[in-house]
């Protein structure tokens, strides 16, 4: 069955099934239970987070581990437990990012990254110390590099 | 809201299956224990307002147009 949605930003979108994600508990504070994740551009290191129920919604993401090398994500034994992560291997990791006018100035969310997997997401919250709410994406030259996790 | 006083290891049941009991108070803190069903994610206040505000910020960030930063991702070796 075909799903289109009619997205505020991207006009008519045809959504193929396989990018579609349940989150059971929604994104933190934002809610929402399904969402696609959209690759306009194949080139470009961010991708959409977009609500299949609000056409309004839609996330920048983007994969930390390109940005920060020694990026590592760390559950509390609870949430360990709760996502039964334990048995599955290929976990996808994503990022929030919020973006600038100016490239210096866009930031990702490293302390609640979103984890996928056979088609369920979760955003949880990392224990890995040093990971900032708001790193900078783009450490210019004269900057030192943010520390990552 | 709801403000019910309560005693070291008395406890509140929330609908069947959310227990919170007071475990113990030391001087401004007050230390809870939480039983909940494992599909609950519990949240320390701030952390939550926090994520949800960078999750709102981030939705609002960007139109449909993200910059092309192929030449930054070369420039750092990303």
């Amino acid at each position: 069955m075909s799903l289109t949605i009619e997205s505020s930003r991207f006009g008519r979108v045809e959504i193929d099934p396989e990018t579609v994600v349940e989150f059971p508990d929604g994104l933190i504070g934002l809610g929402g239970s399904r969402y696609a994740l959209l690759a306009n551009d194949a080139d470009s290191p961010f991708l959409w987070l977009h609500s299949i129920e609000d056409p309004t919604l839609a996330l920048p993401v983007t994969n930390p581990h390109r940005f920060f090398s020694d990026f590592k994500v760390e559950l509390t034994d609870d949430d360990g437990e709760r996502l039964g992560l334990d048995d599955v291997t290929a976990v996808a990791v994503y990022v929030t990012v919020c973006a600038s006018n100016v490239l210096d100035d866009f930031t990702v969310n490293l302390k609640a990254p979103i984890l996928i997997w056979s088609g369920s997401g979760h955003q949880v919250i990392n224990q890995a110390p040093g990971c900032e709410l708001r790193a900078r994406l783009f450490a210019d030259a004269g900057r030192e590099p943010e520390p990552a996790c | 809201m709801l403000r019910i006083t309560r005693r070291v290891g008395e406890r509140i049941i929330l609908g069947d299956n959310v227990i919170i009991e007071v475990t113990e108070i030391k001087g401004q803190s007050v230390r809870i224990g939480i039983e909940a069903p494992r599909s609950l994610p519990i949240y320390r206040e701030e952390i939550w307002l926090d994520v949800k505000r960078e999750n709102e910020a981030a939705a609002r960030s960007a139109g449909e147009k993200l910059p092309d930063v192929s030449a930054q991702l070369k420039r750092t070796g990303q």
